[in-house]
């Protein structure tokens, strides 16, 4: 057994001191980098309580604070209903990414078939193709379907998604075979065994894609600025844009839009801020 | 077997395509029973007071039309082109569209938008013209054809701010003229100040190229003559060398081009060009900050200006002949007097009627309370039509010759080698 001994040695205090000084400069880093990612969030919610003639002054606070930015937004864009339309078009999004993606899993992982590593592959490339390259075929197939314009519209064409099946894919795979064998040999089915033995146990995995795919259908911007027509029929990022316009941009309505719609995603976040952050540390950024 | 289907085929495609194109069947006098028509529109897709005025105008229409239902698709002025494309591809035929100038060329070569020479009977389009500005109606034509009517446009003012003025010891009631006072200004304002002197909102992101070409037409410059690129001719070089000589001088300001209508708002800015739109915005910023103050564009010596538009023109799309009555009629409302009243009082665009400045029952009263308009309306008399450029690549064209301009501004190199070269490589995309 070997022990090191040479901390005995210095003088305590030395030691404790500079244990003291690391820790006071480790936290003032972190501090200042909370600030500065703070700080954008802060001076968002500070402009949107700007008045109109001040939006540009510099000051920390305004001298007088004014929620007339929140009423404009109100008042002049159906910016609840777009609020309302985002959070079922996110949450439905999110809900099918997780349901078609278990599918998709689920089939590749079960059924050793010839050509699963092509499928597989093929799934994965999907996933390079960008938007743009698929945006207008995309909005021909809507526009026959009748699907302009309307929520369905925006949900379908990201209910699947090759992230989501290869997400789970790799949940799944790790899943111990033995417990399969052992539920196919009690008689159960595909479907019994997807629902109620390894559903229930990938828990993480789910959370992790509900989040992103949550978040990420939050932002999406150009599929709904293609397909919906009228504002109401919109969502929360098509709202924001509306406040930059031909005319000059309205800053003040638009940080108290902007405010609006980050409230949710912060809500999301402080619910479930360990799962959104291994999300985010466990499948990179999306 | 094969040959034939091919032959098949290509006849489909060709009859396909030339459709948009076809001979016009005569419309119909009215529209005698309910029909709706599709309205793309840029101002509905904000927040502004675009936004207001555009839906007080359908209102308005729709009360005179009760037959015919307007049904608007709102979208973003830098997507609506885009929009419109998937729509004709998607096979959902836009029948009236706002676009902007910019894309007139390919609007009416490439997109199949009515001329209304074809679509409307000579005397007809003869009675809705009357009264209209020449220069105005001369913004929507290829080829002599009338295929954009001219609604929702502006051309650039000079905005500057008094108190600056009066701090770098100018006589604020003596408004630059000319450039060589925007230069003098500038260096002032930028010396005894520190704060920037001149900008003008000429290089991007969002104002295509009216600014830019208003500099250079001032200049007796043109960036096209025909299918040849010109932009870095004798006099549209001088008028960039001119830019240049402020930037070194320090009378130009050196900032983010898509910042410079901020900072001028902010106070932080003498002079900044840019189209009247912005004033009602920029009044806002201003109240009792500091005393806002405007003036026509400044000229080169004693040549005269020549301010380019800005904004948009309507085009109709409609196949249909009852559509396409409906859609002229809509074309007419937006562009009658009382239209004009409401999108130059309520947004800040010109009216294309002059008839209605100082008539009480139109705008008579408004322009009497708001003074600061005249500048604008002072500069109708040498409207200058904005030039599209032509060929499938004019977006890339233009993008080309905007890239140099900013670099032989804001470069070190030299300025005329810099369009020159731009020139040369541009030329290859054009038809």
């Amino acid at each position: 057994m070997t022990t090191d001994t040479s901390r005995d040695h210095s003088p305590s205090g030395v030691s404790s001191g500079s244990g003291a000084l690391r820790k006071v400069a480790v936290h003032g880093v972190m501090i200042f980098l909370s600030l500065v990612s703070i700080f954008p969030i802060y001076w968002m919610i500070v402009t949107s309580l700007r008045p109109e003639n001040e939006i540009f002054s510099t000051t920390l606070w305004p001298s007088d604070p004014t929620l007339e930015n929140y009423v404009f937004v109100l008042t002049r864009v159906p910016m609840l209903q777009m609020l309302a339309n985002t959070t079922i078009v996110a949450a439905a999004t999110a809900a099918l990414q997780v349901v078609t993606g278990l599918f998709a899993a689920y089939a590749l992982v079960r059924w050793r078939m010839r050509l699963a590593g092509v499928v597989h592959g093929l799934i994965a490339l999907s996933w390079l193709v960008p938007f743009q390259v698929t945006m207008i075929p995309n909005y021909v197939l809507a526009s026959r379907l009748g699907l302009l314009d309307t929520l369905t519209g925006l949900i379908v064409p990201n209910a699947a998604h090759a992230f989501a099946i290869l997400l789970l894919y790799h949940g799944m795979r790790s899943f111990p075979v033995e417990i399969l064998e052992a539920a196919r040999i009690d008689g159960a089915k595909s479907w019994k065994i997807l629902w109620q033995i390894i559903t229930p146990n990938m828990g993480a995995p789910i959370a992790s894609l509900s989040i992103i795919a949550f978040i990420s259908a939050w932002n999406e911007y150009f599929w709904p600025l293609l397909l919906s027509r009228k504002p109401e029929n919109s969502v929360v990022q098509i709202g924001l844009q509306m406040f930059m316009t031909q005319e000059g941009n309205l800053w003040g309505p638009l940080m108290a839009a902007a405010a609006l719609a980050s409230l949710p995603i912060l809500v999301i976040y402080l619910l479930l801020q360990r799962h959104v952050i291994e999300s985010f540390m466990k499948s990179g950024i999306r | 077997m094969l040959r034939r289907t091919t032959l098949k085929l290509t006849a489909a495609f060709t009859a396909a395509s030339l459709l948009p194109f076809g001979a016009f069947a005569e419309m119909p006098a009215a529209v005698d029973k309910p029909i709706t028509i599709t309205f793309y529109n840029y101002n509905l897709a904000s927040a502004s007071a675009g936004a207001d005025a555009t839906k007080e105008l359908i209102a308005g229409f729709e009360k005179k039309f009760p037959n015919i239902k307007v049904e608007p698709v709102a979208v973003p002025s830098n997507e609506i082109m885009s929009r419109v494309q998937a729509d004709i591809v998607a096979g959902q035929q836009p029948d009236v569209a706002q676009l902007v100038f910019r894309d007139l060329i390919y609007i009416a070569n490439d997109l199949g938008a009515n001329a209304l020479e074809d679509m409307v009977s000579a005397d007809e389009l003869k009675t809705h013209f009357t009264g209209m500005l020449p220069q105005g109606l001369e913004l929507g034509k290829v080829d002599g054809k009338t295929y954009g009517l001219a609604y929702t446009f502006s051309t650039p003012i000079l905005y500057y701010n008094a108190d600056l003025f009066k701090q770098a010891g100018l006589d604020p009631d003596q408004a630059p003229k000319t450039w060589d006072d925007v230069a003098l200004a500038g260096k002032a304002i930028k010396d005894k100040t520190g704060k920037n002197g001149f900008f003008p909102g000429a290089y991007g992101p969002v104002d295509g190229t009216f600014v830019y070409q208003a500099i250079v037409m001032s200049n007796g410059g043109k960036v096209r003559d025909g299918d040849t690129l010109t932009f870095a001719g004798s006099n549209a070089a001088d008028a960039v060398k001119m830019l240049r000589e402020m930037v070194d001088s320090g009378a130009h300001a050196k900032i983010d081009p898509a910042s410079a209508g901020d900072t001028f708002a902010a106070g932080n800015m003498g002079m900044f060009l840019y189209t009247s739109a912005l004033l009602s915005s920029i009044k806002k910023s201003a109240a009792g900050k500091f005393d806002l103050r405007l003036a026509p564009m400044p000229s080169f010596g004693e040549k005269p200006t020549a301010p380019t538009n800005s904004g948009s023109a309507l085009f109709v799309f409609s196949q249909d002949p009852e559509k396409q009555r409906a859609s002229y009629e809509l074309l007419k409302y937006l562009t009658s007097k009382e239209a004009y009243t409401i999108i130059t009082s309520k947004i800040g665009y010109l009216p294309l009627r002059l008839d209605i400045v100082d008539d009480p029952a139109y705008l008579g009263q408004w322009v009497k309370d708001n003074p600061m308009f005249r500048a604008n309306l002072k500069q109708l008399d040498h409207l200058t039509a904005n030039i599209a450029f032509p060929g499938p690549n004019y977006r890339q064209v233009e993008k080309m010759m905007m890239d140099s301009v900013r670099e032989a501004i804001f470069g070190s190199g030299d300025p005329v080698a810099t369009l020159k070269a731009a020139q040369e490589q541009g030329q290859e995309l054009m038809p």
